[in-house]
C-alpha cells in the first residue's frame, strides 16, 4: 500500500474539531430552544464559534498536504 | 475496501471488470493546477489558466446581479429590486448589525461586495462545464483576505486615533496583571495579526478544495465503473455501482451548494467581526 502518514494524522486530529463543532451546534440549538426570541444573536455567535473551531481542522488539512 | 479488492478491481479495470484494463486512478491535487492557455513567461505568474477565465466569469456574474437588482430604483420596489432589497437586508440584519451595530452601516457596501464576490467564485464549482471553484486556488482568497486585513487595520488606526493606541488596544488585553503580559502580548500579536488573516483565507480555500476533490472523485469513479459491455451479470453490477456513484455526486453537489453559501456567509461575518473589533475602543 502506498500513501502518506499525514492523512492518518489528519484523520485523528480532525476528531477534536468534529467534537468541537458538534458541541457548538448542539449547545446552540439548546440555547435557541430555551429562548427562541434570542435566535438572532445566538445564531451569529454559533457561526463565529463554528468558524473558529473549523479553522483548526482546516489548518490540519492544509498542513497534511503541505508537509 | 481492502487492498485485495482494490487490486482486483484495478486488474479488472478499463471500466470495471475488463480484464487487463487500466486501474482506477483517483483525481489528484493536480486538477487544481491546470496548464495555462496563454503563458507569458513572467516569473511568479501562472499565465492565463482556467482560474483566470472563471474569475472573470464570476466577477461578471456578481456585477450582473448587482446591476439587475439596482437598475430602475423606485420607492415601491419592482420584482428585481425586491430581490436586491432582501439580499441587502439579509447582510445588514444577519451580519452587519449584530457585529458592528448602527455605526457599521457605512461598511455595508464592502460587506455586500465581499459576500457576493466570494459566493460567485465558490459557485463556479457546481455550474456545469465550468466546475472549478475559483476559491480552490489559495491566491484568490488570500487576495480578498488581504483587502479585509488592510481595511480593519486602517479602520482601527483611524477610529482609535493613532497607530500606538490601536496597537496597544489590539495586543494588550485590558485588566490583565502586569506579570503575565510578556506571555500574553506575543500570543495576541500572533493570533491577531498572523493567524487571523491566514485562517480567514485558508478557511474558504480548504473547504472548496476538499469539496471539489470529493466531487471529482465521485465523478471519476462513476465513469470508471460504467462498463455495460462486461457481460450480463458484471455489466449490470457495474451499471448499478456507477448509478450509486452518480447519485452520490448529485447529493454532494446539493450539499456543496449549501457549503458554498455558508462559507461566503462566514467569510463576510468574520470580516465584519474584525472591522467591528477594530472600530470599538478596547
Amino acid at each position: 500500500m502506498e500513501g502518506s502518514l499525514n492523512v492518518i494524522g489528519y484523520g485523528i486530529s480532525v476528531i477534536g474539531a468534529g467534537i468541537g463543532v458538534g458541541i457548538v451546534f448542539g449547545m446552540g440549538m439548546q440555547a435557541i430552544a430555551r429562548q427562541p426570541e434570542a435566535r438572532g444573536p445566538l445564531q451569529t455567535n454559533i457561526y463565529i464559534g463554528f468558524a473558529l473551531i473549523e479553522a483548526l481542522a482546516l489548518l490540519g488539512f492544509v498542513l497534511a498536504f503541505a508537509i | 475496501m481492502s487492498a485485495d479488492t482494490l487490486n482486483l478491481a484495478a486488474e479488472g479495470g478499463g471500466g470495471l471488470f475488463t480484464p487487463g484494463g487500466p486501474g482506477f486512478e483517483a483525481p489528484s491535487v493536480g486538477i487544481f493546477f491546470p496548464s495555462p492557455w496563454v503563458d507569458y513567461d513572467i516569473p511568479m505568474t501562472s499565465g492565463i489558466t482556467k482560474y483566470a477565465v472563471l474569475l472573470a466569469v464570476a466577477s461578471g456574474l456578481a456585477l450582473l446581479f448587482l446591476w439587475w437588482t439596482s437598475r430602475k430604483q423606485s420607492l415601491v420596489p419592482n420584482r428585481s429590486q425586491s430581490i436586491g432589497e432582501i439580499f441587502f437586508l439579509f447582510i445588514r440584519e444577519q451580519i452587519s448589525r449584530p457585529m458592528m451595530g448602527v455605526k457599521g452601516d457605512k461598511y455595508l457596501p464592502l460587506l455586500i461586495s465581499l459576500f457576493i464576490f466570494v459566493f460567485a467564485m465558490n459557485i463556479m464549482g457546481i455550474i456545469p462545464f465550468l466546475q472549478l471553484p475559483v476559491t480552490s486556488n489559495l491566491s484568490y482568497p488570500v487576495g480578498i483576505a488581504l483587502v479585509v486585513y488592510v481595511t480593519f487595520i486602517v479602520v482601527g488606526i483611524r477610529s482609535q486615533g493613532g497607530v500606538g493606541k490601536y496597537l496597544k488596544g489590539a495586543v494588550v488585553p485590558s485588566g490583565a496583571p502586569g506579570w503575565i503580559l510578556p506571555l500574553l502580548v506575543p500570543i495576541e500579536i500572533i493570533s491577531n495579526f498572523l493567524i487571523r488573516p491566514a485562517t480567514h483565507a485558508i478557511r474558504v480555500f480548504a473547504t472548496m478544495f476538499a469539496g471539489h476533490l470529493l466531487l471529482a472523485t465521485f465523478a471519476a469513479a462513476g465513469w470508471y465503473m460504467f462498463n455495460p459491455a462486461a457481460g450480463p451479470l458484471f455489466g449490470t453490477i457495474s451499471v448499478l455501482f456507477s448509478g450509486a456513484s452518480l447519485l452520490a455526486f448529485v447529493v454532494f453537489t446539493a450539499f456543496e451548494l449549501v457549503i458554498m453559501f455558508l462559507q461566503a456567509f462566514v467569510f463576510t461575518l468574520l470580516a465584519a467581526l474584525y472591522i467591528g473589533q477594530a472600530q470599538e475602543a478596547h
